[in-house]
């Protein structure tokens, strides 16, 4: 596609502009245009370009929107009468832009990118360059035109963020590094090579971290920025994914993926999907069912011995949860799958999983409620079942971090909830966050927390007072209203067949 | 662990988790320190640092810090009611069970044969099941048949996705082809490995399903978003030797168990085999005998149709005692075929209790004639009921055990018993009695030599004996005894000899040497004397035995007691 002539013949041009007009024929990944999202214009950054028979489309994510509002968009959804802004020019930059600018002119893109990569990965001083990274001098006559190091540079939000995260400037270079080049999905080895010296450390740091705690810290690298599937079929349901799933990476070509509903196998090929129908017999998930009222049932299923269904049930809920990592196996996990009952069988709602053995005292690793069910309660129903197991074990728990936006406002509402409950109770006069903490299983800084968001933790005349707002006080009674009419849905812990599991050593870790 | 921004003047009080918080409602307080915004800034929201400030997440923060809920509404891709045939696909098959679900089977236990047909092979079935309708293959054996080749090609070239050798060869399909693999499979290979390659070439020589990346211990694992799974790394444990031989024994072990448990299902395979075998045979046996029925009944034969069914060897009586012990058995399910072992009887055990029955019944007849004989003494041969009273001759008569004593038997317990008879002379009736019991005595005892001293009248002493072998036998022949003659120091003599003066060997000992020592005495003194005329002589005769007796003290027997002389001459 003729991208890169212009493109090439503009970074060479030494003056750093950073924002700037472009064509169709100029954008190129990493580019930030404004793009019509919703009847505005929002500022959105793109992140992959592929041809179709009707001219480019475009993968972009929108700034400051979460990623699975990420979406591919005609290009006449951009709005090239504003400029855009260019991509920062990082240190590594300049190399692969050289290279791509020798290998510029050929017509397809993927099949450049591919050259690029290989030519990259294959001469080792672009490494060795690139520890150099304090290249000024060479850069801006690559960055040409279009790359801008100011201070609004197209990377502020990201380089705003890592800067915040870490502080260091390694992550900043980093994140350039890697939105640069977010192009390349199908060449891993030039990613590969991205990531040198200076990065290598906070990878083995981001491993050494997954290694040792739970599920869900994910290193950035392995944050695949544009999502694989395109359509799911899951029971009744077509859905749509949010986020980048390791499905077979086959299934990327393919316009809708058949999940089946209960052993959570995938396939690419509605005839082999029929024919897997015809033969499975599994109704429900494959563990023991640990609680069942009127609506739900609770499985739990230990990930070492149903490896093949919590893999699936990983990849699945990966397409919804960008934080999950699948870096590591299923093993050391236990997964408590919610279900609604019919005739069919136990319709997986949603789940919780959780470390056979949590080093941080986390009760809950990831949490998903299926997008085909969600803004029912249900989310709320996992969240007060994990709380009633670490009640069952004696301990206090909390999620593992990060939480997503999702997990965070939910998680907000059920503690508020609690709480209050709690406060309301009649003939409570004082309490404290210890007593809070022991009774309903939360942490005592889950609690503080809680109490200090919702502003009801107060300091009044030298004292420290627990106030019931209006606002707690009302949502309180229009729940205890609803509940009155639907019904609550609420865990009742005398239906809870369990016990905590006990593990030895080995059947914790992952040996097989 | 809490510090709440800077309030004002007064710093405040630091407040700890376990300190009690009084609860008030919002209008019991008055003044509302508008400190929000500051202390909201230091609660971690526990989101990603990058995403916390997406926009709608800020705005349903701030919604609800606001107290406004329903606007904390975070925009997520819709999902829409797909337009498959749900039905179809998912039939009502599952009834709930009363109780709680425990299931422990595996995705593959539940989904059958893994490989599914797709169009292009539900293309080739269809022609190949055209050409060949006396073959036809359904869809199952058709999947069984792909999945087949699909396993050996992954066991066999685990890395073709990596070297991309040649399609796997039908040749070395066949070769693994053993019992486990259908019969459908072996039937359909030859005919659907064509159809297979092709698709395999078209493929690349990759897996036609396509599956998740694995590790592959390369370097580019790490950065390939795609590889997931991984495992994690086990610690180190360190080697030492007696680990090494822990883990061989283990491993031993296992293999021993799996080669025992391979052997038992081969077992088990084999006498399902034979079973099969039996029945195919029984119902063999059932369509001849039908025929012989019908023939039997197109001829009008008419008899007892034995023929026609099992003659079952006669039961035989259940005679089996019920007190036997029961010996320990192991409890398996009898098979149709081991009804033998029921009443396996041990020869042993029968014999043992046709014992026992006669040994009671001769019990019982015993007990019988004691009761019979109560008060009586029987004297006859070989009675039923021993008389009780045997112990007093043993008091009396004393058997010359050979246990050799270190001083003489004190005889003061014998004395008193004899001394009340000392003035009786032997009475007949007594000998008799003796004699009589002496016949009672089990043969044993009554061989034994056996002696009484009794004190006569004038204090003589006498020692009655009996039992004594009829011919003397000479256990010491002269010989033997000469040579050991001078062995002995004569100081040593008392202690070197056996000290029981009575014990038989010693008195025929004794017996010997004087009548060796009598003839040397006689040879000394006279010379010409003959056993004839010493025999006349008797008086002089038996001073000069005395002499001698007490002469050859040397060689002789320890210093003999008076009771010595007196059981000489007697003898």
């Amino acid at each position: 596609m003729g991208v890169r002539d212009p493109h090439g013949e503009v970074t060479g041009t030494p003056d750093p502009v950073e924002k700037g007009f472009a064509t169709l024929n100029t954008i190129r990944i990493g580019v930030k245009a404004m793009v019509q999202k919703d009847g505005e214009l929002r500022k959105a950054e793109i992140l992959s370009i592929r041809q179709r028979k009707d001219g480019p489309s475009f993968y972009v994510h929108y700034v400051d929107f979460n990623k699975r509002l990420d979406e591919w968009v005609a290009s006449t959804r951009i709005d090239l009468t504003q400029e855009v802004e260019w991509p920062q020019p990082e240190k590594a930059d300049k190399k692969k832009a050289s290279a791509s600018n020798k290998a510029a002119p050929s017509k397809n893109p993927k099949q450049q990118l591919a050259g690029d990569s290989r030519e990259v990965s294959s001469t080792p001083d672009a490494l060795g360059g690139k520890n150099v990274n304090v290249g000024k001098a060479s850069r801006p006559s690559k960055a040409g035109g279009k790359e801008n190091r100011d201070a609004s540079t197209p990377g502020d939000s990201f380089g705003a963020e890592a800067a915040s995260a870490d502080g260091t400037p390694k992550v900043v270079d980093f994140e350039d590094v890697e939105m640069a080049d977010a192009q390349d999905e199908k060449t891993p080895e030039e990613e590969e090579v991205k990531t040198v010296s200076g990065e290598i450390i906070t990878r083995e740091e981001e491993i050494e971290r997954l290694r040792t705690s739970g599920s869900m810290t994910q290193n950035p690298t392995e944050i695949h920025r544009v999502r694989n599937l395109t359509r799911l079929q899951m029971g009744k349901f077509d859905v749509e994914p949010w986020y980048f799933s390791p499905y077979p990476d086959s299934y990327s070509d393919v316009d809708l993926v058949y999940i089946d509903e209960f052993c959570l196998s995938y396939f690419d090929n509605q005839r082999a999907f029929e024919r897997h129908r015809a033969k499975c017999t599994l109704v429900h998930p494959p563990g023991n069912e640990i609680y069942r009222d009127e609506n739900i049932s609770f499985f739990e299923v230990d990930g070492r011995r149903q490896r093949t269904w919590c893999r699936n049930l990983c990849l699945l809920s990966k397409l919804f949860l960008d934080h999950k990592t699948l870096y590591y196996d299923v093993d050391p996990f236990l997964f408590y799958c919610m279900c609604t009952r019919d005739e069919t069988g136990c319709h997986l709602v949603g789940y919780f999983s959780k470390e056979k053995d949590s080093a941080e005292g986390y009760n809950l690793a990831c949490i998903l409620t299926l997008p085909q069910y969600q803004r029912r309660g249900f989310g709320r129903l996992l969240i007060s079942f994990s709380y009633e197991l670490s009640k069952r074990e004696g301990k206090l728990g909390s999620p593992e971090k990060p939480l997503s936006d999702l997990g965070l406002l939910g998680y907000r509402q059920y503690w508020r909830e609690t709480l209050v409950e709690l406060l309301t109770e009649p003939n409570r006069e004082a309490m404290s966050e210890n007593e809070l903490a022991v009774i309903t299983a939360m942490t005592e800084k889950d609690v503080h927390e809680t109490l200090v968001v919702f502003n009801m933790l107060r300091y009044h005349k030298g004292n420290w007072v627990i106030v019931l707002t209006d606002y707690v006080l009302d949502e309180h009674n229009k729940r205890l209203e609803k509940e009155k009419v639907k019904g609550a849905r609420k865990i009742d812990p005398a239906r809870l067949q369990w016990k905590p599991p006990v593990f030895t050593a080995s059947s914790r870790t992952w040996n097989w | 662990m809490t510090r709440y921004g800077g309030l004002g003047r007064t710093r405040p009080k630091k407040l700890t988790a376990k300190a009690s918080i009084p609860i008030v409602r919002e209008h019991e307080i008055d003044v509302i320190d508008d400190e929000l915004q500051s202390t909201l800034q230091q609660i971690e929201t526990g989101v990603e640092k990058a995403e916390e400030s997406e926009f709608h997440l800020q705005v349903a923060i701030n919604a609800t810090a606001k107290g406004n809920v329903n606007a904390a509404h975070i925009p997520t891709p819709e999902t829409i009611l797909s337009n498959l045939q749900y039905d179809e696909l998912y039939p009502p098959l599952f009834s709930q069970p009363a109780t709680y679900i425990r299931f422990s089977s595996t995705v593959e236990d539940c989904c059958g044969c893994p490989y599914n047909m797709n169009e292009e092979d539900d293309v080739f079935l269809k022609i190949f099941n055209q050409k060949n309708p006396a073959n036809r293959c359904s869809e199952d054996d058709f999947e069984a048949t792909m999945n087949f080749f699909e396993e050996t090609a992954e066991a066999k070239q685990p890395f073709a996705a990596v070297d991309s050798p040649p399609v796997l060869a039908f040749a070395d399909m066949e070769d693994s082809m053993d019992a486990a693999v259908e019969e459908c499979v072996k039937r359909f290979a030859k005919d659907i490995y064509e159809h297979w390659k092709s698709r395999r070439i078209a493929a690349g020589n990759r897996s036609l399903e396509p599956s998740l990346k694995f590790e592959t211990g390369q370097d580019t694992d790490d950065s390939d978003p795609y590889v997931c799974f991984r495992r994690r790394e086990v610690r180190q444990i360190r080697k030492t030797r007696g680990r090494d031989a822990q883990s061989a024994e283990k491993l031993r072990r296992l293999r021993k168990e799996l080669e025992d448990a391979r052997q038992l299902v081969a077992l088990v395979r084999q006498r399902e085999v034979a079973r099969k075998e039996m029945l195919s045979m029984e119902r063999h046996l059932f369509a001849q005998r039908s025929e012989v029925r019908d023939m039997k009944r197109k001829l009008n034969i008419k008899d007892d149709d034995e023929d026609l069914i099992n003659q079952k060897p006669k039961k035989k009586q259940p005679e089996m005692p019920p007190r036997q012990p029961a010996a320990p058995q192991l409890r398996m399910p009898l098979k149709a075929g081991l009804q033998g072992a029921e009443d396996l009887q041990l020869l042993e055990d029968h014999q043992a209790e046709k014992e026992n029955e006669i040994m009671r019944d001769i019990k019982q007849n015993i007990a019988k004639h004691i009761k019979w004989n109560e008060g009586f003494v029987d004297h006859t041969r070989a009675p039923l009921s021993p008389s009780p009273e045997r112990t007093f001759d043993t008091a009396a008569f004393r058997p010359a055990f050979t246990a050799q004593l270190p001083t003489p038997p004190s005889s003061e317990a014998s004395a008193d018993a004899m001394d009340t008879s000392l003035d009786v002379s032997p009475l007949s009736g007594r000998g008799d009695k003796l004699a009589s019991r002496a016949m009672e005595l089990h043969e044993e005892p009554s061989r034994i030599p056996s002696f009484r001293r009794r004190v006569g009248r004038g204090g003589r002493l006498m020692i009655d004996r009996r039992n004594l072998a009829a011919g003397c036998k000479i256990e010491m022949d002269p010989l033997r005894s000469d040579r050991f003659k001078f062995d002995q120091e004569d100081s040593d003599e008392e202690s070197s000899y056996e000290t029981d003066g009575y014990s038989i060997q010693i008195m025929q000992h004794r017996a010997i040497t004087m009548a060796k020592a009598r003839e040397q005495a006689a040879v000394a003194a006279h010379a010409q004397a003959q056993a004839q005329a010493a025999a006349q002589v008797q008086a002089q005769r038996r001073l000069q035995a005395e002499q001698a007796g007490n002469n050859p003290g040397s060689n002789g027997p320890p210093p003999a007691p008076p009771a010595m002389v007196a059981a000489s001459s007697e003898a």
